[in-house]
């Protein structure tokens, strides 16, 4: 099959794994693994955007997640809201965080621009901690509510994987619009050169604010599905740790592309709960890989920069490069 | 006034680490322009290898030792492996490699010395000095003094040895050292074992004060590089001010106000001066290295 056909396909193919998975897929906990997966893959694809694309790195994705997990939580059982309500506040409550960080940002790259983002992700994580009225403190918030639009309850596992690849689906559409479009040619243009860009009429501070912004806002969705899901969230989820898991995720999956970093996403989130994949698993091996699960992530980020600094995506464009050669 | 005076010695003692890992910042930047997301690990890694080399049974001073050594050394090979291969192009990817090396660090520390955090014993038993009401704990006299000797041989060393003249040279501009034939690649390499062994020193220095366990890099790595830019990156002199500084605001906020927001200083800071001006205080505007 050709490069060209492949391409074509894969979407398709795609689309077709992700809705046979809960048809074929019967214990709820692997299902729920999936769950998980499309949580942090709707994370990564705002990162993407912003890391990939626009060549932007931010060490502090996981506090948008923390900041929409927290503004859902509260607004559904604090405030009684309902979840859909509680859902879009949290959007907007984490594209809000983004501008606050991404317009001071705005003069920094590279390392500054790095530092800046992971002294703000610890300084939310400390508030997560801190803010004990809102966020419960060290304990968290439990008892938050099963996702719900008007009527219909996601409480089932097979609904709640269903209502996150959506919005998984929508993100990517967008996304791919975004990518596609004069946006997404600025913002290629941002990553090659700064200067190239503003000198070829590049709006280089409206592309990375509104960059910042979207991968913030999707940070924070999944942060509001991830708690819907769970029902549960404490400060410990939205660590540094957290935020390098995530970046690990998009660096592996590799710069101007959304299939590379979900393909990523998948695979990384897949290795914590590898137990739940490879039931016939012995547990002290399953454990051993669980222990080992950060040295991966470490290790894949420095094996990817050195040796494939385009990631799974540009080993995978290079591929069928050359198979369209010969 | 008492509390004032403590409140001074909390902070230059805290001050004094910083100032060490700062410099290990410095270092890295002068030579490479990049900044070496692994600084703190470092500093974990010095006190955690000196925990376990006196647990092995070796006396104290030269457990010091030879953790610092081993440590500088860890901090060459680092340099070797991982970021001598994207060095150049592109600052992103030193940056990444770093992150990355980070983590696996963290992680080897944690498979090889285990989750729980650990003890050093004080260089020298006894009890606390005091004088105008202000107890002094005798390990502080000992991250003073450590402190002070650094940076001394630090400024003999890059101001009037060949050695240091060669390094200079490779921070101002790489291809003219290169010109006059320094090895700017072995340059590199020694500034990453020195800001290791910087920042090994600090780890050392500081573990019979509060306890060290494999996840303490990180915290100490971002209050570093807060230290660093407050006073300017680039500078050793700016990078022992900043950390001074940031080691008396931090004990100040958390004497006058709330030792809850002890850890959101540094942060705080950090995030003011990058955001109004990131060239620090003592810095000027310079271009940025590529």
């Amino acid at each position: 099959m050709s490069g060209r056909t492949l391409r074509a396909l894969a979407p398709l193919v795609a689309v077709a794994v992700a809705l046979v998975v809960p048809l074929v897929v019967s214990d709820r906990f692997l299902l729920k693994v999936f769950t998980f997966c499309g949580v942090n893959a709707l994370v990564v694809v705002g990162l993407a955007l912003l890391f990939g694309y626009a060549g932007q790195i931010s060490l502090g994705n996981a506090a948008f997640v923390g900041l929409g997990a927290y503004t859902s939580a509260f607004c559904t059982v604090e405030l009684g809201w309902p979840w859909l309500l509680g859902f879009a506040a949290a959007g907007a409550v984490a594209a809000l965080g983004g501008l606050a960080l991404a317009i001071p940002s705005l003069r920094l790259k590279g390392h500054y621009l790095a530092m800046a983002t992971l002294g703000f992700g610890l300084l939310m994580s400390l508030a997560f901690l801190e803010a004990e009225p809102i966020t419960g403190g060290v304990d968290g918030f439990t008892g938050i509510p099963f996702p719900s639009i008007g009527p219909v309850e996601f409480r089932s596992a097979s609904s709640l994987y269903w209502l996150v690849w959506g919005c998984v689906g929508v993100a990517v559409l967008v996304a791919h619009n975004i990518t596609s479009l004069r946006p997404g040619r600025a913002m290629r243009a941002l990553h090659g050169s700064e200067l190239g860009a503003q000198a070829c009429g590049v709006d280089i501070v409206g592309v990375k604010v509104r960059t910042f912004v979207v991968s913030a806002l999707m940070a924070g969705l999944a942060g509001a599905l991830y708690a819907g899901v769970v029902g549960f969230i404490s400060p410990s989820l939205f660590t540094l740790t957290a935020s390098v898991t995530f970046i690990a995720m998009t660096i592996v999956g590799g710069t101007s592309s959304l299939a590379g970093p979900i393909v990523a996403a998948v695979a990384l989130t897949l290795v914590q709960y590898v137990d739940a994949l490879i039931p016939g698993l012995p547990r002290e091996t399953a454990q051993t890989i669980q222990s080992y699960q950060e040295d991966i992530y470490g290790i894949a980020i420095v094996l990817i920069v050195i040796f494939a600094p385009r990631g799974l995506a540009g080993l995978w464009k290079r591929r069928n490069a050359r198979n369209e050669a010969s | 006034m008492d509390q004032l005076l403590q409140v001074l010695v909390a902070g230059l003692k805290n001050g004094s680490i910083y100032a060490l890992v700062a410099l290990g910042f410095t270092i890295v930047y002068a030579a490479t322009g990049a900044i070496n997301f692994a600084q703190g690990e470092f500093f974990m890694l010095g006190g955690m290898l000196c925990v376990s080399f006196t647990e092995l049974g070796l006396p104290l001073p030269a457990a010091a030792v030879a953790a610092i050594a081993t440590t500088a050394a860890i901090g060459a090979v680092f340099e070797l492996l991982a970021v001598r291969p994207v060095a150049g192009d592109d600052p992103l990817r030193i940056i990444m490699v770093t992150i990355g090396g980070a983590v696996v660090l963290r992680q080897l520390a944690l498979h090889i010395f285990g989750p729980d955090e650990r003890a050093l014993a004080p260089f020298t038993e006894g009890a606390s000095l005091k004088a105008l009401g202000v107890a002094v704990e005798l390990q502080t006299l000992w991250v003073w003094g450590l402190t002070a000797i650094a940076v001394v041989a630090l400024a003999l060393l890059y101001r009037k040895t060949s050695f240091g003249r060669a390094m200079r040279a490779t921070a101002i501009r790489t291809d003219a050292a290169r010109l006059v034939g320094v090895n700017t690649g072995m340059m590199v390499t020694v500034a990453f074992a020195l800001a290791a062994g910087l920042g090994a020193l600090a780890g050392v220095a500081v573990a019979p004060l509060t306890q060290t366990a494999f996840f303490v890099g990180a915290a100490i790595g971002v209050k570093g590089f807060a230290a660093a830019i407050l006073g300017g990156i680039g500078k050793p002199i700016s990078a022992v001010a900043g950390g001074l500084l940031l080691g008396l605001l931090e004990s100040f906020a958390a004497g006058y106000l709330d030792p809850a927001y002890k850890d959101g200083v540094a942060l705080v800071v950090l995030l003011v001066v990058l955001f109004v001006a990131p060239q620090g205080l003592l810095g000027r505007a310079r271009r940025v290295k590529a």
